[in-house]
């Protein structure tokens, strides 16, 4: 073709070279820190934390002098009364606790069991976000559900396997696992299988459902009346100014992971917001440098153009190489992004599959790499054909 | 088919400019297919103005211009009906003599390309052809232009001074493949000129 021979002469390489690596990189970043987002937003919302948000466990102060004194760790009624009244305070619920005897024991085959000793505890289940079937017990079943610490997965995960290279477990292979609770008091004895159907970052806590521990504890608690150390409360707005200072003033203890965690989210949130709005400038930034080395191809050969068009190349025909090649480049160039972006969040999954359940799909990057294609191809041709017609007519 | 002008003037010209004229600034001028017409004028008269007019490349000008049928398109109008020899060429230097006829002819795919050699060994020495036309003689690209403006159906060829750079024995060839090409197509054509040029039979002379 003597016309694509003719305009093959008028490309500059360095300025197409320049595009499609600045497209490469601005695109790969964006998908990757959109997929990046997908995969952890799970870990960053409720789904981790049973907890609802707004919502902090206080206890007492522990002092030499308390500690000699063991009633004054627990709450009493004019205390919970006091707390009631404050006007940032939603609700008080306390914790209740088991008075029996509780020892979990699992099975190891070949006739080995390993067990341990526990104590329950338990809060309303309004503050509960797990899977409400799951978390549910009534005095025929012999199933108990229970909720962890994320704590004590992170001390085996981060200190013990590490140390003892054993390997890593994630929350959900956790909680796949069943083990046999027994408990006993008054003479009686009872034993339940059961299994972890949730963990929580909040509290540092084994919890159960607050109906069978209200249950188990009239058949087998040794004291009648339940006293409290913990307390769950609920505040109107978690970030009011006078919490801090007045839970100081009582003496109170307030668990700060909750103000600290999502303090971290919120970081993290914007880290990856900005590395995608500089991404997203890269992408500008590639598409106004072809834009521009299209301009001085233009200026440079127009009256190779205006030739043409004498002789009968309607602006279209003369756009039409043109045209092919910035498409084939960019169709090009975004799906090595898209590769490459894959490729990176492979070996990311793999880091973090053993702790973390990770179970994002990549469907939604495939389908925002093809619609940016499009609009990119679709905004480049009209362009062409404007700017050279501009210049020729 | 017949190209009428009605009362055509160049924006850029006076009125006092173009008094004696057989072409600008009268009522009804024809041109018709299968007629030779010779435009004469001076240098600065307008020549290549009206060429550029009638061929669609340049708007500056009062009056009207009738093709006598609907023409959506002028880029039709330019494959089909109208081959223009420039004034300045417009031939494309990096390109040889044969790709520059190749680059015309791939628009309508009228000519062979055994013609299009022929045609263009009937004017150019043999080794010239595969040179890039910036390196030939004006008379040698001058004539390459010629050829390339043969290279499509037409009804009207229009010759902006097409042997102002050739000499006596070079004009003859370059008519006689140009009458050769116009008696075939029945066409038209309309050549302008300093003076008038005898190697045409013509059916009018026009002074612009």
């Amino acid at each position: 073709m003597t016309l694509h021979k003719l305009q093959r002469k008028t490309l500059i390489p360095a300025q197409i070279a320049g595009y499609a690596l600045t497209l490469f990189v601005g695109v790969t970043v964006v998908i990757l820190t959109f997929q990046l987002y997908a995969d952890i937003r799970p870990m960053l919302t409720q789904q981790t934390d049973v907890f609802k948000a707004h919502t902090v466990t206080v206890s007492k102060n522990v002092t030499l002098f308390k500690s000699a004194n063991k009633e004054s760790v627990y709450f009493d009624a004019d205390d919970l009364e006091a707390l009631q009244e404050q006007p940032f305070v939603k609700k008080v619920s306390p914790f209740i606790s088991s008075s029996f005897n509780v020892s979990a024991t699992i099975n190891l085959g070949n006739g080995h069991r390993m067990g341990t000793d526990l104590f329950f505890e338990s809060v309303p289940d309004e503050y509960l976000d797990v899977d409400s079937e799951a978390w549910q017990w009534d005095s025929t079943s012999d199933f108990l559900p229970i909720v962890i610490p994320e704590d004590y997965l992170s001390l085996y995960n981060f200190g013990f396997a590490e140390s003892q290279s054993l390997p890593v477990i994630s929350e959900r292979t956790l909680s796949q696992v069943a083990f046999n609770i027994h408990i006993e008091g008054n003479g009686a004895r009872r034993t339940y299988t059961s299994r972890i159907v949730g963990f929580s970052g909040k509290i540092n806590s084994i919890l159960v459902p607050q109906s069978f521990l209200a249950w188990a504890n009239r058949t087998y608690g040794a004291v009648a009346h339940q006293r409290s150390s913990r307390l769950l409360v609920e505040f109107t707005d978690a970030s009011d100014e006078r919490i801090p200072a007045f839970f100081q003033d009582s003496g109170l203890n307030i668990n700060k992971t909750e103000l600290e965690s999502s303090k971290m989210v919120f970081l993290f949130r914007f880290a990856l917001l900005f590395v995608f709005t500089i991404a997203a400038i890269v992408i500008l930034l590639s598409m106004a440098f072809i834009v521009m080395s299209l301009n001085v191809i233009v200026q440079k050969n127009r009256d190779l153009f205006l030739n043409l068009y004498n002789i009968g190349y309607t602006p279209r025909q003369i756009s039409r190489y043109y045209q092919r090649v910035v498409s084939l480049i960019t169709v090009v160039d975004l799906f090595a992004a898209l590769s490459a972006a894959l490729w990176v969040r492979q070996y990311y999954v793999q880091k973090l599959t053993h702790v973390f359940d990770l179970d994002g799909t990549v469907t939604p990057i495939v389908v925002a790499t093809v619609i940016l294609t499009a609009i990119l191809l679709a905004a480049y041709n009209i362009l062409i054909y404007r700017i050279i017609r501009k210049t020729v007519a | 088919m017949k190209i009428t002008l009605h009362n055509l003037k160049p924006q850029y010209m006076s009125e006092s400019e173009l008094a004696g004229s057989d072409i600008y600034l009268q009522p009804n001028v024809v041109f018709e297919q299968g007629q030779k017409y010779m435009i004469c004028a001076q240098s600065g008269h307008g020549k290549s103005s009206l060429l550029n007019f009638i061929y669609g490349s340049s708007r500056a000008y009062d009056g009207t211009i009738d093709y006598g049928e609907a023409v959506a398109d002028p880029f039709v109008l330019r494959r089909q009906t109208l081959s223009y020899l420039f004034q300045d060429l417009c031939l494309f230097p990096q390109l040889t003599a044969m790709e520059n006829l190749d680059l015309k002819n791939s628009l309508t795919h009228y000519k062979s390309s055994a013609e299009l050699t022929a045609m263009l060994d009937a004017l150019l020495p043999a080794d010239k052809k595969s040179q890039p036309v910036g390196t030939l003689s004006l008379g040698q690209r001058q004539r390459v232009a010629v050829v390339r403006a043969l290279c499509q159906p037409f009804r009207f060829l229009m010759l902006d001074e097409p042997f102002s750079h050739i000499d006596r024995q070079n004009a003859q060839a370059v008519a006689q493949l140009v009458m050769h090409e116009v008696d075939r197509q029945g066409a038209a054509l309309i050549v302008t000129a300093l003076d008038a040029i005898d190697l045409f039979p013509f059916d009018h002379v026009m002074q612009l």
